[in-house]
């Protein structure tokens, strides 16, 4: 695997962190559904994920930088796992809309797993790492450019969504209405 | 409000791995990811009703 290739994996993969954040904010603005506590926290290791591939594409890809991201990918499995069992029981309803018939934070586990052996076989390829000098630094394109800025607003929006919903205090167990929206 | 916090603190994070230095930016996503995990075990609180 060349540098140049790692890189627009690396894009590919902000991109899917992009798909991912704009779904949740899809299901909150066209279903009505606030995201719970869990939720947010879930929706934050996914975009503390994304820090390592924008370093890869920044910096050029280096061990330590997916070692971020699995750090990520791990709390985000630990944070969907809790939310599931919360949910497990026989009868449970679960939280918020099934999307293909599972729940958001089924789905975020599933996704959190997959990126764990994802980044685990990209790993797996050594020459991305050589370091043979003029190679050593590939200058973005204008695709793995426009994938960190998507990330980068994506997650400024959810700054302002959050605050919106929680307002200054604690964010509600069960939200259903945005805090500082409510007359 | 600290979900409000966690993601300005992961935008500026962001920002500082694109824009500035490396080692900044190690730091500051080696804090924000340890205030994750104090947040979910702030949250992680509620008895679980598993039946085993």
């Amino acid at each position: 695997m060349t540098r140049a290739f790692a890189i627009t994996l690396n894009a590919l993969g902000l991109y899917a962190i992009a798909l991912v954040l704009a779904v949740a904010f899809g299901a909150q603005l066209l279903l009505h559904e606030l995201p719970c506590p869990l939720c947010l926290l879930q929706r934050i290791a996914f975009t503390v994920l994304a820090v390592g591939p924008i370093m890869n594409i920044r910096w050029g890809s280096r061990p330590s930088h997916y070692a971020l991201s699995l750090l990520a990918a791990v709390a985000g499995a630990v944070f969907s796992t809790r939310q599931v069992l919360l949910h497990i029981m026989p009868g449970d309803a679960g939280y918020g809309t099934a999307l293909f018939g599972y729940h958001y934070y089924t789905l975020a586990l599933i996704t959190f797993v997959a990126s764990i052996v994802l980044i685990a076989a990209i790993l797996l390829f050594d020459r991305q790492f050589a370091e043979d000098g003029a190679a050593q630094a590939v200058a973005p394109d204008a695709f793995a450019i426009s994938a960190v800025w998507l990330v980068i607003v994506l997650t400024a929006l959810n700054v302002v969504s959050t605050l919106l919903e929680c307002g200054f205090g604690a964010c509600a167990d069960n939200p259903l209405v945005y805090e500082l929206l409510k007359h | 409000m600290e979900f409000t916090a966690l993601f300005l603190a992961i935008t500026v994070v962001m920002i500082v791995a694109w824009r500035g230095s490396r080692p900044l930016a190690l730091t500051l996503f080696a804090i924000v990811l340890l205030a994750c995990i104090r947040t979910y075990l702030h949250h992680a609180s509620d008895t679980l009703k598993l039946s085993f």
